[in-house]
C-alpha cells in the first residue's frame, strides 16, 4: 500500500511538527484562559526572525534562540493588552496576524532590501532534525508539567476558574503572563522550523495557516497534549497523503483528502466524538475584585 | 519595547527614502507604475524578471517609476487605482489574475495605457503580453528526459490553473518525444495564492518525486519552488562531483540560484516584454494590442550558461536546437493547454 511506507511516515512527521509546536504553544496559553488566535503571526515572528539571524550569525542554534526570544516578544503584546487590559483577546491576536504580516516585510526591506524574503541560507546552516525532536520530546514533559506538577494545576485552575484559584493565594495574572509568553516560545520555535528546518529561506506569509491548522489541532485533541498531538500527526498525515495521492487516482481531487481533518475538526467540536470542551475562562478577561 | 519601536520607525524612514516619490515632481517625464503579483518581486522567477525589465528601463530611459505590491488580492485594484488616479502614463499588471481588475480600471481611464503580463485583453488601452510557455516548456522537458537515468521526471506547478498546465502539458510532449516510456510526474503546490509563497510545501512534493524515482524536476512555482532546489541539494552529487538530482528553474534564468544542481531554466523574458512596452510608451507608439512572445523572438527560451555547460550534454544541446528550430518553422506543433 502505497500510503505507508517510510518516506509516507517521515513525510507525515516533517509535516506533524510545526504544527505540534505551535500548537503545543497555544495549549499552554489556552488553558490558562488566554485565545491565543496569534499562533499564526507568532510562527510567522520566529521564522523570520531564525532565517535573519541564522543568515547572519551561521549558526542556526543562534538563531532558534533568537527566534524564541522574538515570540516572546510578540507574546508581551498579546499578553499585556489581553491580560493587563482586559482587551478582546480575539481582536488582539487577529491585530498580531496582520502586524506579523508586514514587519518583516518592512525589515526584509531594511536588511537585505527586498520586499519579503531573505536570502537563501547555505544548506550547513540548517537545522533540519533538532525541532522535530524538541516538539516530540516537549509532549510528554509537557503533559508532566501540566498533570503532575503544582504549576501545571495552578495553570488550569486559573484557566478553569480564575476566582477560585486567585481565592487560594494563585497569582491569576503571573501564569496567565508566563502561559502565553511561553506559548509564544514555543510558536516561534514551529516557524522557525519552516524557515531554516524545513526551507532555507524566509518568505512572505511563509506560514500559509498552518497557524489556525494547529489551532485547529489543538481544538481536536481538547486542548490536553497527547490527544493535540495525535490531531496534528492525523492533519500532518492527510497533508502526505494529498501529496502522495496528487495525479494518482483519477478523478479524485486531493482536495478531498485535505479536508478530512477539518470536517473531523467541525464533528468533534458538534460534539459527536466525544465532547471537546474549552477551558471554562477560555477568553475571558479576569477582573480582580477589589 | 521604545527602542524597539524608535528602531522599526527609522527603518520605515529609510525604507520610505529609497522609494521614488509620487508624480508630482516631474511632469514632463513619463510616468510608469508596476503592480507585482503575490509571490512579489523578489520571488527570483516571475516578478523578478518583470522588476528586472522596468528596471532596466529606467536606468535607460527618462521615467519616473514606482512599483507597488500587494499584500493580498483585494488590494491589487485599489493599488492600480491609485497610481490611475495620479494620472501614470502606462500601468503594468504583473500575473494572469490582475487581468479583469486591469479591465475595468483602464475602462474608466480611457487616456491612460495599461499592460497586462500573462493576461489577454481586448480592451483597446490594454497590452497584453503573452508567452509560449508551451514552447519553452517542450525544450526543458527534451532536456529533462535526456537527461534522467531512471526514466522518471517530476513538474511542481504553483497555483492549480490552466496557465500553469501550460508549462506541464509542453513539458510532458517534450520529454514523451525524446522518450515516449518516460513516466512525468505532476504535482501542485495548491489551489489559493498561498501556493506561490510555500517553499515548505515545494520540498516536500520534490521529496515524494524524488522518492517515486524523479531524478530531475521542472519546477513553476514561484518562491515555493525555492522548496524543490532546496530538496535537490540534499541528494548531494556522486564522487564525480555530478548532482544526483536535478531542478530545473522558470522565469528568470535561476541556474545560479543552487549552482550544479540547476539542469537550466525556461526563461520567460518577461524583462523584455516589459521593457519593449516602456519603451513604445515612451516613444508615444500605441500600447494596446497582443504581443506575443515565443521561441521566434526569444521571448522564450532555455538557459544555457557558466553553471550549467558541464551538465547537459552536446548531443542534448543538439537535438534541443534541432526541435527549436522546427517548432519555429511549424513543423512540431506544441498543445497549448489555455487553448483546448
Amino acid at each position: 500500500m502505497e500510503l505507508f511506507r517510510i518516506a509516507m511516515i517521515f513525510s507525515t512527521i516533517r509535516l506533524a511538527t510545526p504544527l505540534l509546536l505551535a500548537a503545543l504553544g497555544g495549549l499552554f496559553a489556552e488553558r490558562s484562559g488566554v485565545i491565543n488566535i496569534a499562533l499564526e503571526g507568532l510562527m510567522l515572528g520566529g521564522a523570520f526572525t531564525a532565517a535573519t539571524v541564522t543568515f547572519y550569525t551561521g549558526s542556526p542554534w543562534i538563531g532558534l534562540l533568537a527566534a524564541m526570544g522574538g515570540g516572546v516578544l510578540i507574546a508581551a503584546i498579546h499578553a499585556v493588552a489581553c491580560i493587563q487590559f482586559k482587551a478582546d483577546q480575539v481582536v488582539t491576536g487577529t491585530a498580531i496576524n496582520i502586524l506579523m504580516l508586514a514587519v518583516p516585510t518592512l525589515v526584509c526591506g531594511a536588511l537585505f532590501g527586498t520586499t519579503g524574503s531573505t536570502p537563501q541560507i547555505p544548506r550547513s546552516s540548517l537545522m533540519p532534525n533538532a525541532p522535530i525532536v524538541v516538539a516530540f520530546a516537549l509532549v510528554p514533559a509537557i503533559a508532566y508539567l501540566l498533570y503532575r506538577t503544582p504549576f501545571g494545576l495552578r495553570l488550569r485552575a486559573v484557566g478553569e476558574n480564575p476566582e477560585a484559584a486567585d481565592t487560594a493565594g494563585v497569582s491569576v495574572y503571573g501564569i496567565r503572563y508566563a502561559a502565553v509568553l511561553v506559548s509564544g516560545a514555543l510558536a516561534a520555535i514551529g516557524g522557525a522550523y519552516l524557515s531554516i528546518g524545513q526551507s532555507s529561506l524566509f518568505t512572505r506569509n511563509m506560514t500559509a495557516g498552518r497557524g489556525f491548522i494547529a489551532l485547529a489541532a489543538l481544538i481536536f485533541g481538547k486542548w490536553r497534549p497527547v490527544q493535540t498531538m495525535l490531531a496534528c500527526l492525523l492533519f500532518g498525515f492527510a497533508d502526505a497523503a494529498a501529496i502522495q495521492m496528487q495525479g494518482v487516482i483519477p478523478y479524485v481531487r486531493v482536495e478531498y483528502i485535505q479536508i478530512i481533518p477539518y470536517v473531523l475538526t467541525m464533528i468533534v467540536l458538534a460534539g459527536f466524538i466525544g465532547a471537546s470542551r474549552a477551558p471554562r475562562a477560555l477568553g475571558r478577561p479576569y477582573e480582580k475584585e477589589r | 519595547m521604545k527602542s524597539i519601536l524608535f528602531a522599526a520607525m527609522l527603518a520605515m524612514a529609510a525604507a520610505g527614502c529609497r522609494q521614488p516619490t509620487y508624480a508630482e515632481d516631474d511632469k514632463s517625464r513619463i510616468h510608469v507604475g508596476i503592480v507585482f503579483d503575490i509571490g512579489g518581486r523578489d520571488d527570483h522567477s516571475f516578478n523578478a524578471a518583470a522588476w528586472e525589465g522596468v528596471k532596466r528601463a529606467a536606468r535607460d530611459m527618462p521615467i519616473v517609476l514606482r512599483d507597488v505590491e500587494p499584500g493580498d488580492p483585494t488590494s491589487l485594484e485599489p493599488a492600480m487605482r491609485a497610481l490611475a488616479e495620479r494620472n501614470y502614463d502606462l500601468i503594468i499588471g504583473v500575473g494572469f489574475s490582475q487581468t479583469p481588475l486591469i479591465e475595468a480600471v483602464a475602462k474608466d481611464y480611457p487616456n491612460i495605457s495599461f499592460a497586462v503580463v500573462d493576461g489577454f485583453s481586448q480592451v483597446p488601452n490594454v497590452a497584453s503580453l503573452i508567452f509560449k510557455e508551451h514552447e519553452g516548456s517542450f525544450l526543458v522537458g527534451m532536456i529533462a528526459a535526456e537527461t534522467t537515468k531512471t526514466g522518471t521526471v517530476g513538474f511542481i506547478g504553483g497555483m492549480d490553473i490552466p496557465l500553469i498546465h501550460k508549462f506541464a502539458v509542453g513539458y510532458e510532449e517534450g520529454a514523451k518525444t525524446v522518450n515516449p516510456n518516460v513516466n512525468v510526474i505532476q504535482n501542485y503546490i495548491g489551489v489559493t495564492d498561498s501556493a506561490w509563497n510555500d517553499p515548505v510545501k515545494g520540498k516536500e512534493l520534490a521529496r515524494t518525486q524524488i522518492d517515486k524515482g524523479a531524478d530531475v524536476i521542472f519546477s513553476a512555482a514561484g518562491n515555493s519552488g525555492l522548496g524543490a532546489f532546496d530538496a535537490v541539494e540534499q541528494y548531494g552529487k556522486d564522487a564525480g562531483g555530478r548532482a544526483k538530482k536535478f531542478v530545473i528553474g522558470v522565469d528568470s534564468n535561476q541556474n545560479w540560484v543552487k549552482p550544479g544542481f540547476v539542469l537550466t531554466s525556461m526563461v520567460k523574458r518577461v524583462d523584455n516584454a516589459v521593457y519593449r512596452i516602456v519603451q513604445d510608451r515612451v516613444n508615444n507608439k500605441p500600447v494596446g494590442g497582443v504581443h506575443v512572445y515565443g521561441l521566434e523572438n526569444e521571448g522564450i527560451g532555455y538557459a544555457l550558461d557558466e553553471y550549467n555547460k558541464d551538465l547537459i550534454t552536446d548531443k542534448t544541446i543538439r537535438s534541443v536546437d534541432e526541435a527549436k528550430r522546427r517548432i519555429i518553422a511549424g513543423e512540431i506543433k506544441v498543445t497549448n493547454a489555455m487553448e483546448k
